[in-house]
């Protein structure tokens, strides 16, 4: 469905000059610095799979997604959707897309939501009959009905990303590309879209590119992640490997009842990660060493009289991989 | 001197933008370019009273230059969306009063105008056209007298403009609206003793004149420095007025919420 | 045809959002109409003491502003966001544009669709009054009518055009506002009056580099004073058309610009 071949995007920055009269020098000749953000990724999606594309900000990952689209055409190498190139066949590629953005809207700020789903019928040749059918699943899929007549400026965060999944969906799209669309949600939010995004993968077949920096996302939905760091593909696997290759990594913060002197970590499964006075932080692969077998050996040092655990960030997670 | 600073912090905030403001500049001259063809083509075929061509050409020139001290303050002074974001309630409890607080700052607004906008537009003109100097120094601090006057006048009614902001969401309205009496009032295309007779009876016993017609009068000589004595009466009353809007503010921010 | 379509959503749209406020709608029509007709009052004030400039008289010239007026309203009307393009560059928002099925400028163009009625109400108004007083005179006809609906219609192409121009130098500039002050700003306002009262050059300028002489000045030559052949229309819509069918090319260029550097 989705073939990524050899993409690379190579950006051409201008270099501000520095000195006097930087402003007119500028105008008569120009420096450049050749910036690479995407180098040499390919993958091939299936259709019907839910994929995390997932790395740390400025990785790529928007710039690869813009590519898909047809937003922006690379330097180098092929994408094909259903056989179709973004950046030939913009107009019907994008028929086939459906595409979110959490935190823009496709909607139209000052109209009643219903309006704004007219609008796009209208620009998707969706005809009257089809469209009213659909508009009638989705409404009641994502329970639109309590605010269809409402300018978008007025919804809730919740509200404004289940109108938004219903437009991208309107047109009935195979492929889905979401960027972060549990961002700012709270919790039941979050479940009740996660939920929706598993029916739709699961019962009517879409598939599914989701970017997000909630591991939970990628947990619950995706059977299957791609990495991507310094414009490069890391990993690209299922979820299962991908917890393989990570473990479980936890720092644990003791504090002792006494000053402690530590010469020697007392198993090489514990990495050191600070020291002072009577505080000790450690970290492990909870996969290797379970936590109260990390405690046991660690109460070597003297008494303890706290524990905290800590779950540490994502974006180290993924520097890990390298 | 808080005034000092607060003048001085919005005349160095405008600085980033003067490449672009310089350019810009050479838009609004055309703007004075094309009221001065106005009465160049009029200029043709009729006789145009005490002034004759070389004098209009110089009126319109002038009025033109002073668009920039006294036509564009900050719109209401910033004050709708200090009420929209709630702002307005904390700057009516300051230890300062809120019109002097607003004022400093808009002079400072005037001020860089003055500078970067008038002068400049001013330069070409005396460059490009026959555009008469000021008859003697006293002449000239007459208008720059005037000129202060007229700035005044202009804080003062967009303070109200934006006081308005309280009780209306509509007050960019009044900005507009202001614009267009003060065009068709303040003697900025024709001199008041021009307009037809209604228009000439409203503008007499209104403040629009001291905006545009009585500096630009005493800059050409024409008039004397004793023009501007009901400019000042007027900034004395405008200033009452503010200062009772003020008052009408605080209580109506302390019975609403702001 | 789906863009028909479209627009006819969207006019309604407007509409119907528009006098959910109703007294804010007529309010703000009628504060929107005196305002914009500040700068053709100005002029009166001056004709209705001298009576005509280089021969135009205050009905010739209200006519010169009304259809400038009505032909700028139905641009802005239709392609508001086109001349707002550098705000869409700035945040970004011009991608989401992208993922949709028709020609990006259509989709510009929908984005935020807001008719102007109080330039309409009041450009109507001032043209209806001096028609009618031009034919009492005896100057005009009901002929008069169906060259002017046409002037009108060419002048709004010929506006988007110069606005289409304008604001696709923003995919090398990102700011268009200052040129937009030239080429939109200045040029209408020196539309507004007969344009013989400038020096040559700028006649030259506004005929040659801007042309927005054909949008009000060159018809009413013709319509009003008979001075000019009736070519003068085709002339008109030949201009426009053409100045069209390069600010598409053009755009096309911006747009290609864009898909390669993505800002």
């Amino acid at each position: 469905m989705i073939e990524v071949t050899h993409l690379n995007k190579t950006f051409r920055q201008l270099t501000p000059k520095n000195g006097p009269f930087q402003t007119v020098r500028m105008l008569f000749s120009r420096d450049y610095v050749y910036k690479q953000a995407v180098r040499d990724i390919s993958f091939h999606i299936d259709a019907g799979e839910f994929v995390g594309y997932i790395g740390p900000n400025g990785a790529g990952k928007s710039t690869t997604i813009k590519m898909m689209c047809g937003i922006l055409h690379p330097t180098s190498g092929t994408v094909r959707i259903a056989g179709e190139s973004p950046h030939q066949s913009r107009r019907n590629v994008t028929r086939r897309l459906g595409v979110l953005f959490g935190q823009r809207t496709n909607l139209w700020w000052d109209l009643p939501v219903r309006d704004s789903f007219d609008i796009i019928a209208a620009m998707y040749s969706i005809d009257g009959a089809q469209q009213q059918s659909r508009l009638g699943e989705l409404t009641e899929l994502l329970e639109l009905a309590e605010f269809m007549d409402t300018p978008v400026r007025k919804l809730s965060l919740g509200q404004r990303m289940r109108a938004d999944i219903a437009a991208a969906l309107l047109h009935d799209p195979e492929v889905l590309f979401l960027d972060e669309p549990t961002i700012g949600l709270d919790i039941s939010a979050k479940r009740s879209i996660r939920g929706l995004l598993a029916r739709l993968n699961r019962e009517l077949g879409k598939t599914i590119l989701l970017t997000t920096h909630d591991m939970d996302d990628i947990e619950q939905l995706c059977s299957r992640v791609i990495v991507i760091n310094h414009g490069q593909l890391g990993f690209d696997g299922t979820t299962e490997a991908l917890r393989q290759r990570i473990g479980l990594p936890t720092v644990i913060h003791l504090t002792y009842r006494s000053l402690v002197e530590v010469a020697e970590l007392p198993s090489p499964l514990l990495t050191l990660v600070g020291r002072e006075d009577n505080r000790l932080s450690v970290s492990c692969n909870r996969e290797e060493l379970r936590p109260m077998e990390a405690l046991r050996l660690l109460e070597c040092f003297g008494p303890i009289e706290d524990v905290r655990m800590e779950e540490p960030n994502f974006e180290d997670v993924i520097e890990q991989l390298y | 001197m808080l005034f000092l600073t607060l003048a001085r912090k919005t005349y160095i905030r405008n600085l980033q933008f003067r490449a672009s403001h310089l350019i810009q500049n050479l838009a609004s001259a055309i703007f004075g370019f094309i009221y001065i063809s106005i009465w160049t083509g009029i200029g043709e075929s009729r006789s145009l009273g005490e002034y004759g061509l070389a004098g209009m050409i110089s009126y319109v020139a002038f009025n033109q230059c002073c668009l920039w001290v006294s036509g564009f303050p900050t719109n209401g002074l910033g004050m709708e969306a200090s009420v929209r974001s709630g702002q307005i309630a904390m700057d009516l409890m300051r230890p300062v009063h809120l019109f002097y607080h607003l004022m400093s700052k808009e002079w400072g607004q005037i001020a860089y105008q003055f500078v970067y906008k008038f002068i400049p537009i001013y330069a070409l003109y005396l460059w490009v056209l026959p555009l008469q100097r000021p008859a003697s120094v006293s002449a000239a601090a007459a208008t720059l007298l005037a000129l202060a006057i007229s700035g005044y006048i202009a804080i003062c009614l967009h303070y109200l403009i934006g006081a308005a902001a309280l009780w209306t969401t509509e007050s960019t309205w009044l900005v507009y609206v202001n614009y267009a009496f003060s065009m068709l009032l303040s003697g900025f295309l024709i001199p008041i003793e021009w307009l037809p007779g209604p228009l000439a009876w409203i503008s007499a016993y209104s403040f629009y004149p001291y905006l545009h017609y009585v500096p630009t009068r005493i800059y050409l000589g024409m008039s004397t420095v004793d023009l501007v004595a009901g400019g000042l009466l007027w900034c004395a009353a405008l200033t009452l007025l503010c200062l009772l809007a003020t008052r009408l503010m605080r209580h109506r921010v302390e019975v609403q919420g702001g | 045809m789906s863009w028909l379509r479209m627009y006819r959503i969207l006019v309604l749209a407007s509409i119907r959002s528009r006098m959910q406020y109703r007294f804010n709608f007529w309010f703000s029509t009628i504060m929107s109409a005196l305002v914009n007709a500040v700068e053709f009052l100005m002029l009166a004030v001056v004709l209705l003491r001298f009576d005509h400039i280089q021969g135009w008289t205050i009905v010739e010239c209200g006519y010169l502003y009304a259809i400038l007026t009505l032909s700028r309203a139905i641009y802005r009307s239709i392609a508001s966001d086109v001349h707002h393009l550098e705000r869409y560059l700035l945040s970004g928002d011009l991608d989401k544009l992208l993922l949709r099925p028709v020609p990006i400028l259509l989709a510009l163009m929908t984005q935020n669709f807001n008719l102007r009625f109080g330039e309409l109400l009041q450009g109507g108004a001032i043209l209806v009054l001096c028609m009618a007083e031009l034919m009492r005179q005896g100057q005009i006809g009901w002929t008069a009518i169906a060259p002017t609906l046409l002037a009108i219609g060419g002048g709004a192409v010929l506006l988007y055009a110069i606005g289409l121009i304008s604001a696709t130098t923003g995919f090398w500039l990102t700011r268009t506002s200052v040129l937009q002050n030239f080429t939109e700003d200045a040029a209408k306002t020196a539309a507004q009056y007969p344009m013989s009262i400038y020096p040559g050059w700028l006649q030259g300028i506004l005929t040659g580099v801007i042309p927005i002489a054909f949008a009000n000045y060159l018809p009413a030559l013709y319509i009003l004073k008979g001075e000019a052949s009736p070519l003068v229309l085709a002339g008109s819509w030949a201009v426009a058309l053409a100045l069209t069918g390069l600010g598409l090319l053009f755009w096309r260029t911006g747009v290609s610009r864009y898909h390669s550097t993505g800002s």
